[in-house]
């Protein structure tokens, strides 16, 4: 069951059936921070849980919209920049691989005025 | 119950400079006197901050080092970011690791030779175990909107994207209720942090990536920009003085044990000090010759100077810092209490 893992945009459209259908009226549900993926495999089983909790969102009857918000566990995240210089017709001909690491904010900037809050993540190291 | 005290500067304008979180700092020896760990204590005090800050707590009976390798009277012993209150279980806290004396760490750390000479009765703390904290580059701290990184030397801010440099020098200015300089950290400062020594447990860089008369930079006309346009709270320059001269004193060499900063060399030269040029790469001269340094600046004939001489004529001597202005410690700082 780990090693399968979902289409992108079949990620997307499960949330936003979830979030559709499980409760009592249509509630709507946007995924943020994936907007520079275009194409990705998303590990199967988290797909579970994740659609499992906007279920839970939208079954509440306090709940009138449901947000994914998808930030990197890691606060630091290291990258590779893919410089790449194209000629006249588009084509790709020179590329330079270079890293960078970016440090970004934790989450406690999107819960920190939440009253309710279930952290269903693995200790770090557990995944 | 017992009282907690710290000192802190508030997010906002401190006199000329902006600082972009709230920067808190801490007695260990406060912290053991109120029987708290020093989690607990970070904790405690950031319950009552709703903003992004940023916790450095002291030793001030340890020593450690500053990035030029120059061994001070006090180490960091954990830091920590807080926000809307809180710190982050698992990003938000860190501590330091003391190291205990081997003539294999003098050997592969030669800077370290000031311990024994300068401090022999103090424990050695220098940064955080890289195999515990939890990001992968970074020696940093972080908690929603707040950073503190580089083992508590800078301080950021993730939604303005401002930051604010602490040389640790500087720190134990606060610590002493001693005096500070605030101001930019211009060219010389940017080029300076880059002249840094070898460490395992370095607290800005670990296992020894960098030898010394290297640049950690290594980014040549880019160097001096790199931290030029951030604020900075530094020590007061006699101050700075003291500790590069009771390094140079137990014989350790610029840019073969210490790191060639231009703070280093300006002292070292009035006391007649050369670096090791062999052992120095073509890139740290070509930086430290972009803001003055020269080759020819580095071996003038300059006046030999008593060391009261220097601590007395620090400002004209050492360069950095851009528009500096003085302050003691409790024009900069608030001195608070917490019941705990």
């Amino acid at each position: 069951m780990k090693l399968m893992h979902t289409k992108l945009p079949e990620f997307i459209r499960k949330m936003k059936v979830a979030a559709a259908t499980k409760g009592s009226t249509y509630k709507e549900c946007e995924v943020v921070g994936l907007e520079n993926l275009k194409t990705a495999k998303m590990q199967s089983l988290r797909t579970g849980r994740i659609e499992q909790a906007v279920e839970d969102l939208a079954r509440k009857e306090d709940v009138y919209r449901v947000e994914v918000a998808v930030i990197p566990r890691i606060p630091e995240s290291m990258h590779s920049a893919i410089v790449r210089g194209f000629d006249k017709d588009g084509n790709p001909v020179h590329a330079v691989l270079e890293t960078i690491n970016i440090l970004h904010p934790t989450e406690d900037i999107l819960i920190h005025d939440c009253p309710d809050i279930d952290d269903r993540r693995p200790p770090i190291g557990n995944h | 119950m017992s009282k907690l005290k710290y000192k802190i500067i508030p997010e906002g304008m401190l006199h000329d400079i902006f600082v972009p979180m709230s920067a808190v700092f801490i007695d260990y020896a406060d912290v053991k006197a109120c029987n708290l760990t020093m989690r607990e204590a970070c904790e405690k005090i950031a319950a009552t901050i709703p903003g992004p800050a940023g916790y450095n707590m002291f030793d001030m009976t340890a020593t450690t080092t500053n990035s030029d390798g120059v061994m001070i009277d006090g180490s960091m012993t954990c830091m920590a970011a807080s926000d809307y209150g809180k710190i982050n279980k698992d990003f938000g806290y860190l501590e330091m690791v003391e190291l205990p004396y081997t003539e294999e760490l003098i050997k592969e750390e030669p800077h370290l030779k000031q311990w024994k000479k300068s401090y022999p009765d103090r424990r050695l703390i220098m940064g955080p175990d890289p195999k515990v904290k939890k990001i992968p580059i970074h020696n940093a701290t972080l908690t929603g909107r707040a950073g503190n990184n580089n083992s508590a030397t800078e301080m950021m801010h993730y939604i303005t994207m401002e930051e604010l440099l602490l040389p640790i020098t500087g720190q134990i200015q606060i610590m002493k209720d001693g005096k500070v300089e605030l101001g930019g950290t211009g060219h010389v400062i940017s080029v300076g942090i880059g002249m840094v020594v070898g460490e395992e447990y370095g607290r800005i860089v670990p296992h020894r990536q960098f030898k010394c008369g290297s640049s950690a930079h290594n980014s040549g006309e880019y160097a001096k920009l790199l931290k030029s346009h951030i604020p900075v709270i530094a020590a007061d320059k006699s101050e700075l003085a003291k500790y590069i001269i009771q390094a140079l004193q137990t014989g350790v060499i610029p840019g073969k044990d210490i790191g060639a900063s231009p703070a280093v060399l300006s002292v070292a030269r009035h006391m007649g000090i050369l670096p090791d040029f062999d052992n120095m790469t073509q890139a740290s001269l070509d930086e430290l010759a972009d803001v003055g340094c020269t080759k020819e600046w580095i071996t003038a004939n300059v006046e030999k100077l008593t060391s009261e001489e220097i601590i007395a004529r620090a400002h004209e001597i050492i360069p950095g810092i851009d528009n500096p202005k003085k302050y003691d410690v409790l024009e900069v700082v608030q001195v608070k209490y917490i019941e705990v």
